[in-house]
């Protein structure tokens, strides 16, 4: 059970999701409720199966809900349309996938120019230097005009995030991140997010990766689509 | 640049080998397009433009004796006549090779200057000819086997042989070209025809009316008031031919072929713009992801389809740029060929403006609108979705009949049970390669059908006929002499005497009114004396019965000349003939169906000899020849034995000379058809290399899995060729299907283009021969794909984006 946070950014009730297999109905997520605030940095662990990722896409409006409600920021998301979910998500989430997921026809820079160019946050002159200082943030500047497939996997994950960040998103969600880096470029993808839900920005990263949790503020446990454990309110309670 | 529209070229230059197949099969299907389009157009405005340019008679009258100028004078004063001019027309031969003759049609023109009825285009030589002298029709020239200013021998039936000069050429639209009806045309003065001995009076009358002159009542009222006050000044009209009006002798044949290859035209475009939809679906299905990640990182759903359909258009240009160039230079090669084949001259090939935008607009319309449909599906498709995207149709594998039928199928072979099984993995994907598929192979088998019905015509056309060759005379000639001359040929078993003479339905004023071309040919038929107790004919009643000895006022009419004349008679009522200027009033008996054989109606020999008072005589015989005896060289000593004899023979006629006159209609049509088809073959072809290729993408993973699993990669390789032969397979039984009704289709709009019956049929030959096509080429495209397939390492197939 979760205490309600004054401020939340992100605010789940009553949140289950359900999917239609040919062996019959599985519940993924079951009744959750979550309060997240601003500059928070929130680890979702879990084994498999426990309902991590679709957490992550419900909160990202990558999924609908089957019940329940989700306000991020002021927008009930549950009851907005694809087409306004995409406008709302391009502008409010960055998304940082497992395998990275850039564009391989497109250079690093362009990648990360890409989210600015569909949703015109940025005028077309602004587009590459912010791209730039997005990579030259991540110390990855001087791979920005080289493709995808030449870079390393800490790089990709690093100009993935640069992408996230394109359109200066107030949350950042992030599905296994480190799932396929070594333990020394994980360390350093974990660093960075810390540090930006450190500069504010509200920052949920799914990991299965327990010894990962110095890097978060709260650690949130599910558990067969059930909150099993969040440290938030057992904080709350020990205080 | 922006990033998304950096994606877009990028995407082309990767997907390079694709695109081109698109914008090869586009541009084909454009160029397919371009050139019926452009050849309707030309021709719709050329042909009445020749035709109506020279001022055609809208009436030709035959009267019982010379027109004079005086009369003419009158005629003219007559109320809706605007023109009037005497004419003759005299039948004769001419000499084109030592004994060898053709017929030769000589018109006379009394002034040639001053001639604006029917008018002549000059084309070479002297204008007008000088006596003794005369113009050929240019389709002629080459038959006579001489050049202009060279003498020819001609035989008239009064005049006998002469020499006349041949003075230049002139093009006359309104006739077929002489090489199709292997008939000669002149033009000469009245002096030339005195000159050569025969006396024919200028007894045509030419006439063109004013108001409804496009109206054929309008122009049978005119002549049937101009025929009334001749009569009452003592000029007996024997016949009135009152062509269709102002419709040139081939334009309704000509607009039905042409609108019928445009639509097959139109067929393959939409067959390539299919194919585009297909190629961009694997584009799609291949960056499902990149189109997710794009969606999670802001894209909305039409930024999304902008790009794709920015890609189509951009295909569509470079189709249109590549194919109508071509399509233009193939449509000028097209419209000369009809132009040869219906004698037409082209005075310009000039386009409307409306053309290069209406091809435009399909070549860029048709993909876009085949394309609309993936790509808006993919770019609605939720994030979600695309993610969890693993290239099987939601629900095709759970499903239910598709599996259990597959199921029932037992194939041991590991790879050819997963290629069985991968065909009906998106459905959407294999109707879209079938329809591809079937409808090249349609038009395929479609083409060859055709060529087959009109080859089992031709044979059962042989078949009904019992005799070898048949003679037309120059003249009627004693029949004994002309049997006994012809029997005693070595070589000959039997000669029968098959009179024959032009006729025409008449009217119940007494005026013979023919709706036919001033050629005689067209839209014409003819009466003949038929032996009630013939064998040399095989009679297939489709009404009624044969002749019989004793018939005195019985007619059998065959099939075209129930379609030409005798619309609405049925069997029982009486028909009024008009032959050799004289009335028959004749009783329907029966139609006889006969093949090849152009509109005629059967009486016996008694009634012919009394109709055209020729007892005695005869002007056509047909003749059996011996076992294996060449029919040339035998028909050749035939008309030897006759010359010597002076009995001259205007024409003969042979099994293959009847069966080449048609040919032409039919293999020009087979030809265009054949073209399409293979346009729309590689169009099919290249659709199934690009499904085969857009699955081996999708499933990247899983030959990943199942090579860590040990499948080798002859396996890999037999899977997908499979997957390719059985969609080859299943697209040929439809092709087949698909065939019928087209090749119905195709044979009716023939069939009133030749006024001869075609039976659709399917051929065996075709339906093979689509089969090895579409096996080998499917064989071919796959091998690509399948090898691709192959050569993926594990290590590609676990990292793909």
């Amino acid at each position: 059970m979760t205490t309600p946070v004054a401020a939340s950014l992100i605010r789940l009730r009553g949140v289950s999701k359900s999917y239609e297999l040919g062996s019959g109905r599985f519940t993924a997520l079951q009744d959750l409720s979550l309060d997240v605030g601003d500059g928070e940095c929130v680890a979702v662990v879990g084994k498999s199966g426990s309902g991590k990722t679709t957490l992550i896409n419900l909160l990202t409006g990558i999924d609908s809900p089957t019940t329940g409600e989700i306000h991020i920021a002021g927008h009930s998301i549950h009851r907005m349309s694809q087409e306004e979910l995409t406008v709302w998500r391009g502008r409010n989430v960055g998304v940082v996938f497992q395998f990275f997921q850039l564009l391989p026809t497109l250079t690093v820079a362009e990648n990360v120019m890409l989210p600015m160019d569909f949703c015109a946050t940025y005028s077309s002159a602004q587009r590459r230097p912010r791209a730039l200082a997005l990579l030259h943030r991540l110390g990855i500047a001087d791979q920005a005009d080289k493709l995808p497939a030449d870079l390393s996997g800490g790089q990709q994950q690093r100009a993935a995030i640069a992408r996230a960040l394109a359109n200066d998103p107030p949350i950042l969600v992030a599905d296994e991140p480190t799932g396929n880096l070594d333990s020394s470029t994980s360390d350093d993808v974990m660093s960075f997010l810390a540090s930006l839900a450190r500069d504010g920005k509200t920052v949920l990263t799914v990991t299965h990766e327990r010894d990962l949790s110095r890097f978060f503020t709260r650690t949130v446990t599910l558990h067969d689509g059930v909150m099993a454990e969040d440290s938030a309110s057992r904080r709350r309670a020990i205080a | 640049m922006s990033p998304r529209w950096t994606k877009v070229l990028r995407d082309i230059q990767m997907a390079r080998g694709r695109l081109l197949m698109i914008i090869v099969a586009l541009a084909a299907s454009v160029a397919a397009v371009a050139t019926m389009l452009s050849a309707y157009t030309v021709l719709v405005r050329e042909v009445p433009r020749n035709y109506l340019g020279t001022n055609p008679a809208s009436a030709q009258l035959t009267l019982e004796r010379e027109v004079s100028d005086e009369l003419l004078k009158q005629v003219r004063s007559r109320p809706n006549i605007v023109a009037a001019e005497a004419a003759a027309t005299v039948l004769a031969r001419i000499e084109v090779g030592t004994n060898e003759w053709l017929p030769l049609m000589l018109f006379v023109i009394p002034n040639f200057d001053t001639l604006r009825i029917n008018t002549l285009h000059r084309e070479s030589g002297v204008w007008p000819p000088q006596t003794g002298a005369m113009l050929v029709e240019r389709s002629a020239l080459p038959l006579t086997r001489t050049s202009l200013g060279r003498p020819v021998n001609i035989e008239l039936r009064q005049g006998g042989r002469g020499s006349i000069l041949i003075a230049g050429t002139v093009h006359d639209p309104r006739l077929a070209p002489a090489w199709q009806e292997q008939s000669v045309y002149g033009y000469i003065t009245p002096p030339t025809l005195t000159r050569l001995g025969e006396t024919a009076p200028l007894n045509l009358l030419k006439i063109v009316v004013g108001e409804g002159a496009g109206d054929g009542k309008a122009i049978e009222f005119t002549v049937r008031e101009l025929a009334s006050w001749l009569a009452g000044k003592g000029y007996q009209v024997l016949e009135a031919r009152i062509p269709p009006p102002k419709l040139h002798p081939h334009q309704a044949q000509m607009n039905a072929v042409l609108v019928m290859l445009l639509i097959f035209s139109l067929l393959a475009l939409l067959l390539g713009a299919v194919l585009t939809a297909t190629v961009i679906g694997g584009l799609l299905a291949q960056q499902v992801r990149q189109i997710a990640i794009m969606k999670a990182i802001g894209a909305r759903a039409r930024q999304v389809a902008g790009l794709y359909l920015a890609l189509v258009c951009a295909l569509g240009i470079a189709a249109v740029a590549i194919g109508l160039p071509l399509g233009l230079a193939a449509g000028q090669g097209f419209i000369a060929l009809i132009a040869e084949l219906l004698n037409l001259r082209i005075d310009s090939l000039a386009l409307p403006w409306w053309l290069f935008a209406a091809t435009l607009l399909l070549g860029l319309a048709g993909p876009l609108v085949a394309a609309l449909a993936p790509i808006q599906l993919a770019a609605r498709r939720t994030v979600k979705d695309a993610i969890d995207d693993h290239g099987v149709s939601p629900g095709a594998l759970r499903s239910s009949w598709m599996i259990r039928v597959l199921a029932h199928i037992r194939v041991t072979d590991a790879a050819l049970k997963l290629a069985v099984r991968n065909v009906f993995r998106r459905r959407s994907r294999l109707v879209l390669t079938l329809s591809l598929l079937a409808g090249a192979g349609g038009m395929f088998v479609t083409c060859l059908n055709l060529k087959a019905a009109w080859e089992d015509t031709v044979t059962r056309a042989a078949h009904d006929r019992h005799f070898s060759l048949e003679l037309y005379l120059q003249q009627a000639a004693p029949l004994e002499r002309v049997v006994t001359l012809a029997a005693g040929v070595p070589g000959v078993r039997h000669v029968e005497p098959w009179d024959v003479a032009p006729a025409s339905i008449a009217s119940g004023d007494g005026l013979e009114i023919a709706h036919r071309y001033p050629d005689g040919t067209h839209a014409s038929f003819v009466l003949r004396a038929a032996p009630p107790e013939t064998e040399l004919i095989a009679h297939t009643m489709s009404e009624g019965r044969w002749l019989h000895a004793q018939d005195s006022d019985a007619v059998v009419i065959n099939t075209s000349a129930q379609a030409i004349a005798f619309r609405g008679v049925k069997l029982g009522d009486r028909v009024m003939l008009s032959v050799d200027r004289r009335m028959l009033n004749l009783r329907l008996v029966g139609v006889t169906r006969e093949l090849l054989i152009p509109g005629t109606a059967y009486i016996t020999p008694d009634v012919f000899a009394k109709a055209t008072r020729s007892a005695g005589l005869t002007n056509a015989v047909r003749i059996v020849l011996a076992d294996r005896e060449p029919v040339e060289a035998v028909s050749h000593s035939i008309v030897q034995a006759l010359e010597r004899e002076h009995i001259g023979v205007k024409v003969v006629v042979t099994d293959r000379r009847l069966a080449a006159a048609q040919a032409g209609h039919v293999y020009i049509l087979v030809f265009a058809l054949g073209f399409i088809a293979i346009v729309m073959a590689l169009v099919g072809l290249l659709g199934l290399a690009s499904s085969l290729g857009t699955a081996v993408i999708e499933r990247t993973r899983e030959f990943g899995t199942m090579r860590a699993m040990g499948m080798r990669s002859g396996d890999v390789i037999r899977s997908v060729l499979g997957e390719g032969v059985l969609i080859g397979l299943l697209s040929w039984i439809a092709a087949v299907i698909v065939s019928l009704p087209l090749s119905a289709w195709v044979g009716a709009v023939l069939a009133s283009i030749s006024a001869q019956e075609l039976s659709p049929q399917l051929s065996p030959f075709g339906a093979g021969l689509w089969l090895c096509v579409v096996l080998l080429g499917s064989m071919l495209v796959s091998s690509y794909p399948a090898k691709r397939a192959s050569q993926l390492t594990i290590k590609q197939t676990l990292s793909r984006t």
